[in-house]
């Protein structure tokens, strides 16, 4: 199974001279089975660079697309207008997301096609596009790669996945903030909520969940947006620490975790501080930690084998 | 007056060390005039970096005021928004000015950007800084600080987009951008007026002559839309804009070059960084 990295940023794209290295697109990865299916995790603006090698490496094949997407925040969804897969006639993009209680998925994205924001409608887009919804602890199949999705704590809800496939496994959890200090729920959150035992009994639960599906994974990629420090400025936010990811992974039978979605205001050189600080946080506990950047390709063999 | 390019990419903002000279952030402009009034034009994510300058100065304490005006909704134009950080400190006062979308409304659209689906923060409403959402009719004359501004409605694809026509400090600088004429050398009567020798004409330039002839209709300019509307309407420099995504730091140098042998006016690729007297 090889892993490439189209995307590692998080909120917004970052173009600049602090960016060259490890990159400035939003979150976009893409997982490939041996047999040569592909799943997309997020379809964030690395999205549009995956489509162009797609739509170059298929020539005139036609092919069906599986894009799995955690939430629909910006920095999740602004690539998939841009999917050059979705502009040939014949190709099939399946767009899996959870369904939030307010609105069809099909509608949520449609608003990013609308043409106030986007010159194509997506009733215009020529390749069919199927919309599914993911059900957190239900099991699916893609081609043959099995996915497992499980809930995260994020604004409006977000949702995470394992892919098992070729005897080994990777899972993508991003976005999340701790299971500690907040619930986010479908409401604005100015700063900090006093919880309730019902949201910490909802917070409990929903960690477990995520450490049970992790557990024996090979490798982990992570929503590690913030530095503690500023983290405790913005713990309302909704994303995590490299700390708290190695909290959740740390002996839990992890092989790798992958720091992802990084802030846009860390520039190249605060990463590889970043890089080179939890490296060593990581060894500690038994976790080789590695920091994500754009293009990078991870080849996962059977468990044990790598 | 000065000029400076905050953002100058068309569609999509562009990543790596093939864009760093012109680069990669999405469309946005701030004018000053030599008497200190400031002005922006579009929320690009050229914004981004913009919103970072500002919070040295009293936007970081609340004391900050900005008008912003908004040639269009597409994405490209608006996606810096929910990044802007002044706008989430108390007291800071902005104005985002912009004609209503064909069929819905300004206010209606960026909420819709802003909906709890896209966005943590959940609305307009929940920015700590006070933002007003103002439209006019293009056509209109806004008179803003010390800006005197001339809109209109120029076409792009299947909508149109607002042009303007901005004059301080005695100097003129026209923005036609995300605009395509009925053929590049056939300027709407609009556009000329916005255009009529001004000092500074910041023209969308997304495709080369050649790659125009398969992106027709998509509402963007060739380079030699621009050359044409400079020499006809008689202003003072060219400053081509909204680049291709595709185009890199090389590829804009070989468009600027072309552009230039072909007219005796002054052509410029537009650059991220330095401010420029118009
Ligand atoms: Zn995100
Ligand atoms: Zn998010
Ligand atoms: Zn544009
Ligand atoms: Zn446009």
């Amino acid at each position: 199974m090889d892993i490439t990295f189209w995307g590692v940023r998080g909120s917004y794209p970052v173009p600049g001279r602090g960016t060259v290295r490890y990159g400035g697109q939003t979150s976009c990865v893409e997982v490939r089975t041996a047999s040569g299916a592909s799943v997309i995790l997020d379809a964030g603006t690395g999205l549009r660079a995956l489509g162009q090698k797609l739509a170059r490496d298929s020539g005139a094949t036609l092919g069906r697309h599986h894009i799995l997407l955690s939430h629909v925040h910006w920095d999740h969804i602004q690539g998939l207008p841009f999917f050059e897969p979705m502009y040939i006639t014949g190709n099939t993009v399946e767009v899996y997301a959870l369904l939030t209680a307010a609105d069809e998925l099909q509608q949520v994205i449609g608003g990013i096609t609308r043409h106030e924001f986007f010159p194509v409608p997506l009733e215009a887009v020529p390749a069919e596009i199927n919309f599914h919804e993911v059900d957190p602890g239900l099991p699916m199949t893609i081609e043959d790669a099995q996915i497992l999705p499980f809930a995260l704590n994020h604004p409006f809800g977000s949702v995470g996945y394992r892919i098992d496939a070729d005897g080994t496994s990777v899972a993508y959890v991003s976005d999340t903030a701790p299971f500690n200090q907040v619930l986010h729920k479908q409401h604005f959150l100015p700063g900090l909520e006093t919880l309730t035992d019902e949201d910490r009994r909802v917070l409990g639960d929903m960690r477990a969940a995520l450490v049970k599906s992790l557990h024996g994974c090979d490798t982990v990629i992570y929503d590690t947006h913030f530095l503690p420090e500023e983290y405790a400025r913005f713990p309302h936010y909704g994303h995590s620490t490299p700390d708290q990811a190695l909290d959740i992974v740390a002996g839990n039978d992890v092989r790798r975790l992958i720091l992802y979605h990084h802030a846009p205001s860390h520039t190249d050189d605060q990463m590889d501080e970043i890089a080179a600080r939890y490296k060593e946080q990581g060894a500690a506990v038994g976790v080789d930690v590695i920091t994500a950047c754009e293009g990078m390709v991870l080849s996962v063999g059977p468990r044990g084998t790598s | 007056m000065k000029v400076r390019f905050w953002g100058v990419r068309g569609s999509f903002a562009m990543c790596g060390k093939e864009f760093l000279r012109y680069g990669g952030n999405t469309s946005s402009v701030e004018l000053v005039t030599e008497g200190g009034s400031r002005l922006l034009i579009d929320l690009g994510t050229g914004a981004t970096e913009y919103a970072k300058s500002l919070m040295s100065s009293e936007f970081g304490q609340g004391l900050g005021r900005l008008p912003v005006l908004l040639t269009h909704t597409h994405l490209d134009h608006i996606q810096g928004l929910p990044f802007f950080t002044p706008f989430f400190i108390k007291g800071n006062q902005f104005r985002i000015l912009g004609a209503d979308p064909a069929g819905s409304s300004l206010k209606g659209t960026l909420q819709n950007q802003l909906a709890p689906h896209y966005s943590p923060l959940n609305g307009l409403e929940n920015l700590a800084a006070g933002v007003s959402i103002e439209t006019f009719l293009p056509g209109s004359e806004l008179a803003i600080d010390e800006f005197e501004i001339t809109t209109a409605a120029v076409p792009h694809g299947t909508m149109w987009t607002t042009g303007f026509r901005i004059k301080a400090d005695d100097k003129v600088v026209t923005v036609l951008t995300d605009v395509e004429y009925p053929a590049p050398h056939r300027p709407t009567r609009e556009a000329f007026a916005l255009a009529a020798g001004a000092d500074m004409l910041i023209h969308d330039a997304m495709h080369d002559d050649a790659a125009y002839a398969m992106a027709r209709g998509w509402g963007h300019s060739p380079v030699s839309a621009g050359v044409h509307l400079a020499g006809a309407a008689g202003v003072g420099k060219l400053a081509l804009f909204h680049h291709s995504p595709d185009a890199t730091d090389a590829a804009i140098d070989r468009l600027v070059e072309a552009a230039q042998s072909r007219t005796a006016i002054p052509v410029m690729g537009a650059a991220e960084g330095a401010y420029h007297e118009v």
